[in-house]
């Protein structure tokens, strides 16, 4: 039995889908994170599976920019939560609203 | 194996076409220079010379950037197979993001000097950023705007979590982070829906390299009704419109305006949202032409809403880095007029780049204003700060006058022609439903920038308990501040001094 293109797409959709909800829903800021990383590995997905049933290379190779720029971010991102921690004590959004007013 | 060799050289000297980007890597080169630098002087050298070399460094830059650029034919020219695409708008706009981070250097100057921060990696990441703006608006391949794209928000993330003993500033950088890669991701999931579907081999026009514009544009043509394509398209539009803080997708702009860093705040406002909507022309000239039937009607809704949310909301707000991001809210959504003026009249795109430099010239000069009346807590800066700042510092809030003139579009000042400018591009296209709300956006901003000069001017004395110490105002500042005003009216008596409208 062969998996079609279709059934990568409902699992990229499906992360996809879970990874924006998780964003707008979660309160603690790590697992909003893991969230976006879900989101960008379901562009993965994605492409490699386009790629693959389209017969063009430029989806794999696309997949390996975001890998390393999802690092960069990674990395950054990681360094503010922890900043921001040893000030406040804190990575739940809720009390993170000093600004919003 | 020589012959072979051989040829492979001479291949590859042919196809040398680093040239046309040598800006970018000497960008590059004095940013990286510049750490080394720190490395090796001294350290009482050291802070003295790192900001001059970051301020003249680029200085130069842009001498050979305007060099070049002059003896340059106006045709469309393509690098790089693709990857890079220039054209006139590409070399006014790389000649801008120069400018712009020059001014962010001078401004970053004076806000380092009132904080106990790291210095040199303020300016390296300023620097990078213009060089990754310079790319992307040259770019003419998703890969490219992707990554050009990231570098900038990466360098921004940071940037704006810059103070990292103030948690305001975290905060704003938090909050950028997250709400930046989320539109990050919302615009990848778009490209990845365009590229799979332009890619099938089973669609009319389908191509093997359908991440560049063109060979895109050629496959949109011929299936616009696709629904793949729709979306795709629907998604990159939001991705983009996160950048320019367009709503419904302004949420992050007061919140990190007030948090960041004043001269990071500036670079946002100006130097971002202006690479967002060069990316935005580029994208709706290019590859999603086919679909403007579509696209147009979401647009101008997502333009009238944007014009009147960041005029409303900016009236009742009482800390002037918030209002300065409500009110860029709101220039975003002229700005957003334009474009899509830009979709049918030819000459509307040079009336958005106009508008994009008259709103640095006033914007910088509010920020310049700004960056040397904060103390130390740079989040808070109330208008009662500017109680009665005429007496007190009368150069200072003359400069902030102007600059807010222009920005509110008063006659004798460049912004107004801005936006006369931009209103005809309107009115030509046939878009009266927007122009009537650009209007009435105008003539709401009238009131909250003129509360703010009215702050300065007529205020109420200032109790004697002020905390905002005097900042040593040297000649230099006067310098800059003063051509950026010279410019502002300079621009508002005669618009031909800016040759940008052919």
């Amino acid at each position: 039995m062969t998996i079609g293109l279709n059934a990568f797409l409902l699992v990229s959709g499906l992360l996809f889908a879970i990874g924006l909800l998780g964003v707008i829903l979660r309160r603690n800021t790590l697992v909003i994170y893991m969230s976006l990383e879900l989101m960008l590995n379901a562009v993965n997905i994605a492409l490699v599976a386009f790629s693959r049933y389209n017969g063009t290379m430029d989806g794999n190779i696309f997949v390996f920019f975001i890998i390393t720029v999802a690092a960069a971010e990674v990395a950054v991102g990681l360094a503010i939560i922890v900043a921001l921690f040893r000030r406040r004590q804190s990575v739940m959004v809720d009390q993170l609203n000093a600004l919003s007013r | 194996m020589n012959d072979l060799l051989a040829e492979f050289l001479r291949g590859f000297t042919a196809t040398n076409e680093w040239t046309v980007i040598i800006p970018e890597i000497m960008l590059a080169i004095l940013a990286l220079g510049m750490l080394g630098a720190e490395m090796v002087l001294p350290k009482k050298s050291a802070q003295s010379l790192i900001p001059r070399l970051a301020m003249w460094g680029q200085a130069l830059i842009l001498v050979i950037l305007v060099t070049a650029g002059c003896s340059y034919g106006g045709d469309v020219k393509s690098y790089f197979s693709g990857m890079i695409e220039q054209t006139d708008v590409t070399h006014m706009m790389r000649a801008f993001f120069l400018v712009c981070s020059i001014l962010v250097c001078y401004l970053g100057q004076i806000y380092l000097s009132k904080q106990t921060l790291a210095k040199t990696e303020f300016y390296h990441l300023v620097i990078i950023i213009a060089a990754a703006m310079m790319l992307l608006v040259q770019s003419a391949h998703f890969v490219m705007l992707f990554v050009a794209l990231e570098t900038v928000t990466v360098a921004f993330y940071v940037l704006v979590a810059y103070c990292r003993n103030n948690s305001l500033s975290l905060e704003a950088g938090l909050k950028y982070l997250v709400l930046g890669a989320l539109s990050s991701g919302i615009l990848l999931f778009g490209i990845v829906l365009l590229y799979g579907v332009a890619g099938n081999p089973e669609l009319a026009g389908s191509s093997h390299d359908s991440l560049a514009y063109g060979e895109l544009a050629h496959f949109i043509n011929l299936n616009a009704d696709n629904l793949l394509v729709k979306v795709g398209a629907l998604l990159v539009i939001a991705g983009v419109c996160f950048k320019i803080g367009a709503v419904p997708f302004q949420i992050w702009v007061p919140d990190v305006y007030q948090g960041a860093p004043t001269p990071v705040t500036a670079y946002l406002a100006v130097a971002s949202k202006a690479a967002g909507f060069i990316v935005l022309l580029k994208l709706l000239t290019g590859p999603l032409a086919g679909l403007s039937e579509f696209l147009v009607p979401v647009l101008s809704v997502i333009a009238a809403v944007t014009i009147l949310f960041g005029n409303i909301t900016a009236v009742t707000q009482r800390n002037v880095k918030r209002l300065m991001g409500l009110s860029g809210i709101a220039h975003a959504g002229y700005l957003l007029v334009g474009v899509i003026a830009a979709l049918t009249i030819d000459w509307a795109v040079y009336a958005v780049i106009f508008y994009l430099v008259t709103y640095l010239l006033a914007s910088f000069a509010v920020f310049g204003v700004m960056a040397h009346l904060a103390n130390s807590a740079d989040a808070n800066q109330e208008l009662e700060h500017y109680q009665d700042l005429a007496r007190r510092r009368p150069f200072l809030s003359g400069i902030l006058a102007c600059g807010l003139g222009s920005l509110a579009g008063i006659p004798p000042l460049g912004g107004f022609i801005g936006k006369l400018f931009l209103f005809v591009a309107a009115f030509q296209a046939g878009l009266y439903g927007l122009l009537a709300v650009s209007v009435i956006g105008v003539v709401i901003s009238i009131y909250y920038y003129f509360g703010w000069i009215r702050e300065c001017y007529f205020g109420a004395q200032l109790a004697e308990t002020e905390t905002v110490e005097p900042v040593p105002f040297l000649s230099a500042d006067r310098l800059m501040l003063g051509a950026l005003v010279v410019g502002t009216v300079a621009i508002g008596l005669v618009p031909a001094v800016l040759p940008i409208i052919p």
